[in-house]
């Protein structure tokens, strides 16, 4: 029985596709069978994210429609071995799906897949409730600012009433530079605020657009910070122990700056 | 910001209603329901004493403002003092925060109300309240999260959130939190006008009412 995570943020735009796109291609690279599944009906853009849109002839609708086989309209990812997308109706919107529905979906491809990640849309509304259905952990995603950490923690709220857990977090679009020039919100200050555990830190990193916009995801490119931050949150969620380095790599001002703030 | 005929006001033996030389009942009643208004009616089942500044009230005003009170607003009269004209007004000795700490303890129900202890971190969009009496969190009141409580407020994590002590009036209810740095306090009916601080001070503080119905906030050291 593979895990199935909800990846959920409450607030929109803070890289939730981006991290699934990201993780999910990551964990396969790793040799692991993941499915990423779609779950913003009527908003869908994890195929555009995952280069697939254009191989989409079925999505969870019509399975839910009994239009198709579950199995026949996974999309599979040519580019590496086990990733494979369920797509989301376009045309739909979210109430047309009942969290029970969703929830056996998740379920079913729990059967067959080492992890179901599950693409949240933003809000707390029906598509997160449909989104979180049938996950056993939850990554949640957010950028180190206050409307977006109020929302993650309102999100943490709703996910922990519904006994979801573990709940890790991804801090994105982190600037050390920022930080360090003291108009960012630390890591600390987010932990401190949020107070769930980190699964890695992903730095703003200008390479996730031009990978969006081609539809190649960031870890397919070694070099770059982006790339590297989720290859290591990969390896977390498959239970490697590996240090958070992004802790180390703050700028050397920075660690002056709160050595003094710190002791003061 | 208070009108000039009826004040309400929290001392050390519970609430009291003012009454200030006034032309009318009428003018009495409807300075009443300004003031009650002010207090956004939290005040439903508390007892006053009535100050009459004055002694203009008749034997059947008087107790036609009872049975008003009573019926209008839920508040029980316990008893009724007329005062001199010339003796120094309830209102100018009106309670400094040094008062409210050295009778803190002893006075007001501390010692005989319930208290609830909530064990864990109360997050945006969830809320907690207590209004029977005092509320200690054991974890932090995050920003989008808010907490009410009849009497006390101690906060043993970072108070980020809403905070409302006092809801039924008692202004001399405190908050008090390891971190405070709230988006709005609330004591009795009273919010703060300035901001609090922005960035924890590394140190306890406590926020309480002062003169002036002005909300202040000091490093806490002890009761
Ligand atoms: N680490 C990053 N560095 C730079 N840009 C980023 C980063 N992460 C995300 N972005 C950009 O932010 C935008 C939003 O990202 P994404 O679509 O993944 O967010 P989302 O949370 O899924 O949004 P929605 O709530 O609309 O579903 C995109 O344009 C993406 O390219
Ligand atoms: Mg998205």
């Amino acid at each position: 029985m593979g895990k199935i995570i909800v990846v959920t943020s409450g607030k929109g735009g803070v890289g939730k596709t981006t991290s699934t796109a990201n993780l999910g291609t990551a964990l396969a690279l790793l040799g692991k069978t993941v499915v990423v599944v779609d779950a913003d009906v009527g908003l869908r853009n994890l195929d555009i994210v995952m280069g697939l849109e254009s191989r989409i002839v079925y999505t969870s609708m019509d399975v839910i429609e009994k239009q198709c086989e579950l199995s026949k309209a996974l999309v599979k990812d040519r580019r590496v071995d086990g990733l494979t997308l369920l797509a989301a109706s376009q045309k739909n919107n979210k109430d047309d799906m009942q969290p029970e529905e969703m929830k056996a979906i998740c379920e079913k491809l729990g059967e067959t897949h080492d992890y179901v990640l599950v693409d949240s849309p933003a809000g707390i509304e029906r598509g997160f409730s449909n989104a979180s259905a049938g996950a056993d952990e939850a990554i949640v995603v957010t950028t180190p600012d206050v409307s977006a950490i109020r929302d993650a923690d309102r999100i943490i709220g709703l996910l922990q009433h519904a006994g979801i857990e573990p709940i890790n977090l991804i801090l994105n679009r982190f600037s050390p530079q920022l930080v360090g020039s003291g108009s960012m919100m630390d890591q600390d200050d987010v932990l401190d605020i949020l107070n769930i555990d980190l699964l890695g830190i992903v730095p703003e990193d200008p390479g996730v657009i031009t990978s969006t916009n081609r539809g190649i995801p960031l870890v397919y490119e070694d070099a770059s910070p982006g790339s590297q931050a989720y290859m290591r949150i990969a390896r977390r969620v498959t239970g490697q122990r590996i240090p958070i380095p992004e802790l180390e790599q703050r700028g050397f001002l920075s660690n002056i700056v709160n050595w003094f703030t710190r002791n003061r | 910001m208070a009108n000039s005929i009826v004040a309400l006001r929290a001392y050390r033996d519970g609430l009291h209603l003012i009454i200030r030389p006034h032309l009318s009942i009428a003018e009495v009643e409807e300075a009443i329901q300004q003031e009650m208004s002010r207090m956004n009616q939290t005040l439903v089942g508390a007892s006053v004493q009535i100050d009459l500044k004055c002694p203009l009230l008749e034997e059947e005003e008087m107790t036609y403002l009872k049975s008003k009170l009573q019926e209008t607003y839920n508040l029980t009269v316990r008893s009724i003092e007329t005062f001199d004209e010339q003796a120094p007004s309830p209102i100018a000795a009106a309670p400094t925060t040094h008062e409210i700490a050295q009778t803190a303890n002893t006075q007001n129900g501390r010692d005989s109300e319930p208290s609830r202890i909530i064990p864990y971190t109360i997050r945006s969009g969830q809320a907690e309240g207590f209004p029977q009496g005092s509320l200690i969190i054991y974890g932090d009141v995050n920003s989008g999260a808010e907490v009410r409580a009849g009497g006390d407020i101690v906060v043993l994590g970072a108070l980020r959130g809403n905070a409302h002590a006092g809801l039924n009036g008692r202004l001399s209810a405190v908050i008090i939190a390891m971190d405070l740095v709230p988006v709005q306090l609330q004591i009795g009916n009273f919010i703060n006008r300035r901001a609090i601080n922005q960035k924890p001070r590394g140190y306890p503080e406590i926020a309480r009412l002062g003169v002036e119905d002005v909300i202040i906030v000091e490093k806490f050291v002890k009761f």
